[in-house]
């Protein structure tokens, strides 16, 4: 399937892109991505890590309508005879830009209906760093349930630490997830 | 039933947690007046998940009551009980007067 982007309320997914490179440095290397795998060393290195990623990979750039970029977010490892694939690669960069809107839920919301609704796919997993207590506590809240922990799996700012390993089934996302998320989307909406 | 002050406490310690998250200069001003989400607020949806899941379980374990913010009754209120926290807290003590 060629990766085009998707439309949401809040936010739209767009391809990454290799002119994107500098931006997703700067994130990478800023202190919100202290939990993500150490990225490229420099730009250039960026740009060739993008132009690699497999057709096989959706790789998004999250954007405000506005068109302002803020973040991004991938869905990867698809194996299309188990039905499952891996979200990841989630960092929002521009936190200023998206405090009080549903940026990060939409934009994980749309990742889950092109796994589930678009490709067909009946799980989702993913690891998140274990000192990550905010996005372990927001993914277990939008339905993933854990599954394992990795020990000593990732080595971050000079140590090592686990990983905890989540999934999600498709009938969790619609019975639980779903719903969550269709909540702080609204709740985004709601006037003060 | 929970006291204003004690449900502020409860909603302040939720703030602090995500403080405790972030760094030296993200630090959150916390106070009754604080805006939680939507227009001027100080809290992204992660951080609000956080203070949703942390309240939650701190008002039911309080209260002795099963307590849930995140229904179609608290989406239907004419002001959000997520504007900031005055507004949470007056959502909390509404449903804490009613009977269980």
């Amino acid at each position: 399937m060629p990766i085009t982007s998707i439309k949401g309320e809040f936010v739209n997914l767009r391809p990454l892109l290799v002119s994107d490179a500098e931006l997703t440095y700067n994130w990478r290397h800023a202190a919100r991505a202290k939990f993500l795998n150490q990225g490229a060393a420099s730009v250039e290195q960026q740009a060739s890590w993008i132009a690699s990623r497999p057709a096989s990979e959706f790789n998004f750039v999250i954007e405000l309508k506005s068109g302002l970029a803020v973040g991004m977010v991938s869905l990867t490892g698809i194996d299309a005879i188990n039905q499952h694939g891996e979200s990841g690669r989630f960092l929002i960069g521009d936190e200023d830009a998206v405090k009080g809107a549903p940026v990060a839920v939409e934009a994980m919301k749309l990742i889950y209906e092109l796994a589930f609704d678009q490709l067909g796919l009946i799980r989702i997993c993913g690891t998140v760093a274990a000192e990550n207590h905010l996005m372990i506590k927001w993914q277990k809240y939008l339905g993933m349930k854990e599954e394992g922990r990795l020990r000593n799996h990732l080595y971050l700012n000079g140590q090592f630490q686990d990983a905890i390993f989540l999934g999600l089934l498709v009938d969790e996302y619609r019975k639980v997830t779903l719903p969550r998320m269709n909540f702080l989307i609204a709740t985004g909406r709601a006037k003060n | 039933m929970l006291t204003i002050d004690a449900v502020h406490t409860i909603i302040f310690q939720a703030l602090k947690n995500v403080n405790d998250e972030r760094g030296p200069d993200e630090q959150l001003d916390i106070g009754p007046t604080t805006i939680l989400f939507g227009a001027d607020a100080v809290l992204d949806s992660l951080s609000l998940v956080s203070v949703i899941v942390d309240v939650e379980a701190a008002v039911s374990e309080s209260s002795g009551r099963d307590v849930v913010l995140t229904d179609d009754r608290a989406m239907s209120q004419e002001v959000s009980p997520f504007s900031d926290v005055s507004s949470l807290t007056a959502y909390i003590l509404l449903l804490l007067s009613e009977p269980a």
